[in-house]
């Protein structure tokens, strides 16, 4: 593995995030007026537990949501990159498709931690006020990167199958609409339950929950997220990137 | 010149002065042979044309070349390393100029031809001179501060074609390196194309512009077909071919074929 490729890799990631609007929307502008939205409609409204609002029970599903569409950029940019030839280009000098995917997972969690700080001072401004200390944020933070990693993976997984950067966009949907509507803020019932089970998003909106609730950061509970969440990350990069070897460039 | 190899040992051999050396290479696509027993060598410091008509298998060729196939049969080596034991090795000896202008659109000319740069690891100095000098070398300084959005297809070729040369790469392989240019942009990149010869560049040209390989290549090889049909130096095949320039050859030996339906 050599860093100045990897590094170039992911300038040129972040600039691409940067320089093309639709990324930028996608990526920052939209998780951000998400947050607004559900801040401006939830945040007058009572949740049933007193002094507790509505808002305030979706924000750490919120933070989740924002990471999911990491899935599609990943589909969209793999497939464009292969359409222009540009894997193909790179293919021919000495870097190798660890360093590449590496660089993808790199740029990609940045990405993730800029979108959750700016949901998190956004939610912080529209009154939510979660229980907990500071290395409790410093954890949910933890599990805001698995999930990025994640959702890189399944990009990898989705930019594989999909021939061309608008089925990527179209496939990417089998990963984002599960996890949008049964692992983050969206109340679940008996049935979603059992799907939610096999959601990234469930574990880390799971855990962001009982850390903003303030549960200690070392309880059973979050824990067991924890190490879920570390699991179905190397799994789903494993399968990415095995994936990727083989069909992915071609 | 270029001549076919007799001895299947030679592909190895260190004493010899190959960058390239082909033999009996062939790649299939399912039913289609698009590769078929090719066998040619190229010499360290020659540039050498690959001619042949559409679907000839010139790009499959290069493909298989730059590690980016694998053959079905056959071998080759490129530098002396095995393309299908040592191409970590290859990548690091060679440019490669893809038929396809393969270009970040968000990113300046320059941006586009440092990523690759480091990709290939250069010190930052010298990628830095390095660039300065291919932009200059084309007349493209000033274009390659602007994003490759708004490039035009030509504009698009040229930075295709520096980026190839960015490493400074013992072997290059340009794909049709000139094609969308106009007569004066593409008259500065032969130029240009012919300093890397004094430079002791090994050139690997597919063009269908027969008077280009004409003017650049020391030897040259005629494909169809995925077949070698023509072997020798532009001057050796017009005289084989009793003909005046290097297309009339092409002509007659790729038009004949389609006439006796080979």
């Amino acid at each position: 593995m050599n860093m100045q490729r990897i590094f170039a890799l992911v300038k040129i990631h972040l600039k691409k995030l940067i320089r093309e609007p639709a990324n930028l929307f996608l990526m920052i502008l939209f998780p951000a007026l998400l947050t607004l939205v559900f801040g401006l409609s939830f945040a007058g409204v009572e949740s049933g537990v007193p002094g507790v609002s509505q808002f305030e029970v979706m924000a750490p599903g919120l933070y989740a949501y924002a990471c999911i569409f990491i899935i599609m950029t990943v589909a969209q940019s793999f497939s464009d990159d292969r359409e222009q030839g540009l894997l193909e280009r790179i293919n021919t000098t000495p870097t190798s498709s660890s360093e590449f995917i590496g660089s993808h997972l790199i740029s990609n969690t940045i990405i993730g931690l800029i979108q959750v700080i700016i949901v998190v001072i956004l939610s912080f401004a529209l009154g939510f006020q979660p229980a907990g200390t500071a290395l409790g944020l410093v954890f949910a933070f933890i599990f805001i990167v698995f999930l990025a990693i994640c959702s890189v993976g399944l990009g990898l997984i989705t930019a594989t199958v999909a021939k061309s950067a608008g089925a990527a966009t179209g496939i990417s949907f089998i990963f984002i609409l599960p996890q949008m509507f049964f692992g983050t803020f969206i109340p679940i019932t008996p049935t979603t339950q059992v799907i939610a089970y096999f959601l990234p998003s469930y574990y880390v909106t799971d855990a962001l929950t009982s850390i903003f609730n303030g549960a200690p950061i070392l309880s059973p509970n979050v824990l067991m997220d924890l190490l879920l969440i570390i699991v179905i990350s190397i799994v789903i990069v494993a399968i990415g990137i095995l994936l990727y070897k083989k069909y992915g460039n071609k | 010149m270029s001549t076919k190899l007799n001895n299947p040992e030679d592909i190895f051999d260190p004493n010899t002065n190959n960058a390239i050396v082909v033999k009996n290479l062939v790649k299939k696509f399912g039913d289609i042979t698009a590769v078929n027993d090719l066998s040619f060598e190229v010499k360290e410091g020659e540039i050498f044309g690959l001619l042949g008509p559409n679907g000839a298998g010139k790009t499959t060729t290069i493909k298989m070349l730059t590690g980016l196939l694998n053959p079905t049969s056959g071998n080759a080596t490129v530098g002396g390393y095995d393309i299908r034991k040592n191409l970590s090795k290859i990548k690091e000896l060679i440019g490669v100029c893809p038929q396809q202008a393969a270009i970040f659109k968000f990113l300046t000319g320059r941006e586009n031809i440092e990523l690759f740069g480091n990709l290939h690891t250069m010190d930052k100095k010298e990628l830095k001179e390095r660039t300065q000098s291919l932009l200059k070398a084309v007349n493209f300084t000033e274009s390659s501060k602007r994003k490759a959005k708004g490039y035009s297809g030509g504009m698009l070729r040229q930075i295709n074609l520096l980026i190839s040369l960015i490493n400074n790469p013992k072997i290059a392989f340009l794909d049709e390196p000139t094609v969308g240019m106009d007569p004066r942009a593409r008259r500065v990149t032969w130029e240009f194309i012919g300093s890397l010869k004094e430079q002791g560049k090994t050139v690997i040209l597919t063009t269908h512009y027969i008077e280009e390989a004409e003017a650049l290549s020391d030897n040259v090889a005629i494909i169809d077909y995925g077949e070698l049909i023509a072997l020798g130096s532009p001057k050796e095949l017009m005289e084989k071919h009793d003909s005046k320039n290097l297309e009339e050859v092409f002509m007659k030996i790729t038009g004949r074929r389609i006439l006796e339906g080979i």
